[in-house]
């Protein structure tokens, strides 16, 4: 076998011409091409889509999602491209430029696809719109009036599938108007690390669900809500409770945790209706957890509105006014007979505790403050943290910058039960424990925005305002100063912290004449000394004072409405830079 | 109604005055004598009463014993489509309400437990006092469950709450049901069988022609579509 000869090789003179050589890259390092006749130059490996969006040229997708996994199942993005095999169309999502390629999105050829594709998706779709909750934020809907905007050709009937199926405990699941994008799938695997969605049978039975036994119960499983981009999953809390077209946002953020993600609080008239995430690279990306989802609540439930003088039976209700008055001649007794403590909540807006650590030290010669809140929560690896108070670090920041030193809380249930503690001006009402002592001392001033321990065992209670209802900062774990606008005028007779504590200091005497959180920042930040930041800027978003369009509901307006509060929001992608956040490491 | 009038000189008789006085009041004690002792035609449509001796050239409408009857397309008081099985057709998606240019439409959504129409109107109330009669909320109803085809004006009333008609005073009337109806593709434990065969029975596959001139006549945004593209037609061709 040995002596056996290989068949020779050709000789090397009939070697083919092959290819021209590539012509020189037009940028270096760079791909640059032309998307509908516009030259743009990207770097290697952006997809058609990516660059499409950077030059505000449009290219409808669905499954497609900018922090996913690219998918390329909905074939709605398909594209001409001039290096496409056999000239067939590309999708968008997936295909990357290469050098000098040609892609087209708006030919005849590329029209027909993305009509003849939604055509494909609303096949079996119900067009349930009328009871659907993602009607007004559908692309569905967009799409079909952009792209389509034909009459179904469908002449049997539709499939049927299950139309309300409860994945878990925030999240509820309509099969039919599903066009399995699969974005949750994808968002339960890539982001939350938690596989718990899959895609069962197959061909238009095809079928988001959970495993069979187990609920949808991840603790970020609301984010597959705002990701999904028909109404398949729609949230528990939320759902049939208002039209999204009624509603206008407010850029707030979740008092959930420390973390501090940014929120959109939607709302209409005086009620919050759900919070959604809003975008900030830095600190939540675009997802929020569920237990973060569910603290609009306390907006709209439970509230205190009015002033109360006296405890339990005793208890009446009085003006504002009167029970500041009251509240003054309580405090300035209980100073004049020493044992006048101070307890701040640090879930209570950095202007608030400005206002009121700018009270306390000047007009009670208070040199120390005792820290309620929240008790600590779970905590996780990706937004969750322990602490359950927004403000922790701004209510640090302002104590330092009164020359207050900052206690515990227990420190605070033992004095008052050592009989050390006679009065306490609580600002913010919310507790770590059980009230204990404080709960008979014989003066306490809270300033509560909702019902609860202390709220009940105040001798003088005085209405707050919660997030929903004052512009102002919250100081996140890492030190990051974030501003929050107030969505709607306060309700009742309930005012912000700063304002209240405002109108005691007057009573007391001091010179504290601001009127609005945006008063007490000019007054009060420069005892900050820019802890928070050479980027801080507290005008990044406007005032209720300034804000155009801002007009309190004239009454009895059916749903709320007015003309023109739709949507105060920017669109994605056009706010501007100063979006009032420091960056970390101040 | 003009006609031609004969501006001839007065002759002889007309010029001594009082035959003419006397002929006017003939004239007028006839009018007077037809009225008095004879009865209008009831025909509503006053052109095509008969004239002449015999019959009345009176048209006041007797109004409490005798009521003119609006015209067909005549946009009433609102009234929600009732299903055969007796719940309203509406699902509750607001699209009258955003429609409304008076606002004068509350509803608040609920949740059928357990069941595929999932949802329906727990309060829907009309401010009949606010409502400009318009019919937005007729043309805005994707599921034909709120029409003005009673034939009734808003009644007169002493207190405005009586004017607050509430989900309970609008379902009335006869009920409808169409092929497309998503509670008939599927069982649900609300709907009792027999109501929900009934329903079956007697759906229709679309609103038809004469159910839209039923409900708002003359206001047609599909006609006045039809009508435009028309007029878009005539102007292009030469």
């Amino acid at each position: 076998m040995a002596e056996e000869k290989k068949p020779e090789a050709p000789a090397a003179a009939v070697k083919p011409a092959g290819p021209p050589a590539p012509p020189p890259l037009k940028h270096p390092g760079m791909v640059t091409a032309t998307i509908d006749g516009r030259e743009v130059v990207v770097r290697p490996g952006t997809t058609v889509i990516q660059a499409a969006l950077g030059m505000g040229i449009e290219i409808p997708y669905y499954c497609w999602h900018k922090r996913l996994s690219v998918a390329a199942n909905c074939r709605q993005c398909l594209v001409e491209m001039s290096n496409a095999p056999g000239g067939k169309l590309m999708p968008g999502c997936q295909a990357t430029l290469a050098e000098g390629v040609a892609v087209k999105t708006d030919t005849p050829k590329v029209k027909d696809q993305q009509r003849a594709n939604l055509e494909f998706l609303l096949l079996n779709h119900p067009v349930d719109c009328s009871i659907c909750d993602q009607a007004g934020e559908c692309k569905l809907q967009d799409y079909y009036l952009q792209y389509d905007a034909r009459p179904s050709r469908l002449d049997i009937p539709k499939n049927v599938k299950a139309k309300r199926v409860a994945l878990g405990p925030t999240v509820t699941l309509d099969q039919e108007r599903c066009i399995l994008c699969t974005r949750c799938v994808r968002f339960m695997s890539e982001v939350a690390r938690n596989p718990q969605l899959g895609i069962a049978n197959r061909g238009t039975h095809s079928e988001i669900t959970a495993f069979p036994g187990k609920p949808l119960d991840d603790p970020y499983a609301g984010n597959v809500v705002d990701i999904c981009p028909v109404g398949a999953l729609t949230s528990t809390d939320f759902r049939f409770s208002g039209r999204v077209w009624f509603m206008s946002s407010a850029r707030s953020i979740c008092t959930g945790c420390s973390r501090g993600c940014n929120v959109s609080l939607d709302y209409m008239g005086e009620s919050a209706y759900r919070l959604r995430p809003r975008e900030n690279e830095a600190v939540n990306q675009e997802w929020m957890c569920d237990q973060g989802r569910l603290t609009y609540k306390p907006y709209n439930t439970d509230r205190v509105l009015k002033a109360r003088l006296g405890r339990g039976a005793e208890g009446q209700a009085a003006g504002r006014e009167a029970a500041v008055t009251a509240a003054a001649a309580a405090l300035t007794a209980a100073r004049g007979q020493g044992g006048l403590a101070l307890l701040a909540s640090p879930v209570a807006a950095l202007e608030d505790l400005l206002a009121a650590f700018a009270v306390a030290s000047e007009g009670l010669g208070l040199k120390e403050v005792y820290v309620g809140g929240r008790p600590d929560g779970w905590q996780d690896q990706f937004l969750k943290r322990a602490d359950e108070n927004p403000n922790r670090k701004g209510l640090e920041l302002a104590a330092q910058a009164f020359g207050l030193t900052v206690k515990p809380f227990a420190a605070l249930l033992a004095a008052a039960g050592a009989g050390t503690v006679k009065a306490v001006w609580a600002v913010g009402a919310e507790l770590p424990a059980a009230p204990g002592a404080l709960a008979s001392l014989p003066t306490l001033v809270v300033q509560a925005s909702n019902g609860g321990p202390l709220a009940a065992a105040a001798t003088v209670l005085l209405p707050a305002s919660p997030v929903a209802e004052a512009d102002g900062t919250f100081v996140n774990f890492e030190g990051r100063a974030q501003r929050f606008e107030a969505a709607w005028h306060p309700r009742g007779e309930a005012r912000p912290h700063a304002d209240l504590a405002a109108s005691l200091g007057r009573a007391l005497g001091l010179k504290t004449p601001w009127r609005s959180n945006r008063e007490a920042w000019l007054a009060l930040s420069p005892r900050l000394a820019g802890a928070l930041g050479p980027d801080f800027k507290w005008d990044s978003l406007p005032s209720a004072g300034r804000r155009r369009g801002f007009v309190p509901l004239a009454a009895g307006t059916v749903d709320g409405r007015l003309p023109g509060q739709k949507e105060r929001l920017a669109p994605e992608g056009t706010e501007p830079i100063e979006r009032g956040v420091a960056p970390s490491g101040w | 109604m003009a006609y031609q009038l004969d501006n001839r000189p007065l002759d002889l008789r007309e010029r001594f005055y009082f035959p003419e006085v006397i002929r006017g009041i003939g004239t007028l004690a006839g009018h007077f004598l037809r009225n008095l002792f004879f009865s209008r035609d009831a025909n509503p449509d006053i052109l095509a009463r008969p004239r002449g001796l015999g019959y009345s050239d009176n048209v006041t409408l007797q109004y409490p014993e005798e009521k003119a009857p609006y015209p067909p397309g005549y946009r009433g008081l609102h009234r929600l489509v009732p299903r055969e099985d007796g719940s309203p057709r509406c699902v509750a998606c607001y699209m009258c309400a955003t429609a409304c240019p008076a606002q004068c439409i509350y509803i608040e959504a609920a949740e059928v437990p357990g069941d595929p129409i999932e949802k329906y109107p727990a309060k829907f109330v009309i401010d009949e006092l606010r409502c400009v009669v318009c019919g937005f909320c007729v043309e805005a109803c994707p599921k034909d469950a709120i029409r003005m085809d009673t034939g009734e004006h808003a009644p007169p009333s002493l207190e405005r709450v009586h004017q607050l008609l509430d989900e309970k005073a609008l379902l009335r009337g006869p009920a409808v049901s169409y092929l497309s109806d998503p509670w008939l593709r599927r069982p649900a434990p609300s709907i009792p069988a027999e109501a929900l065969a009934a329903m079956t029975a007697s759906a229709r596959p679309y609103p038809d022609a004469s159910d839209e001139y039923a409900q708002t006549p003359g206001f047609s945004v599909k006609a006045l579509a039809a009508e435009a593209r028309e007029r878009a037609e005539r102007a292009g061709t030469p």
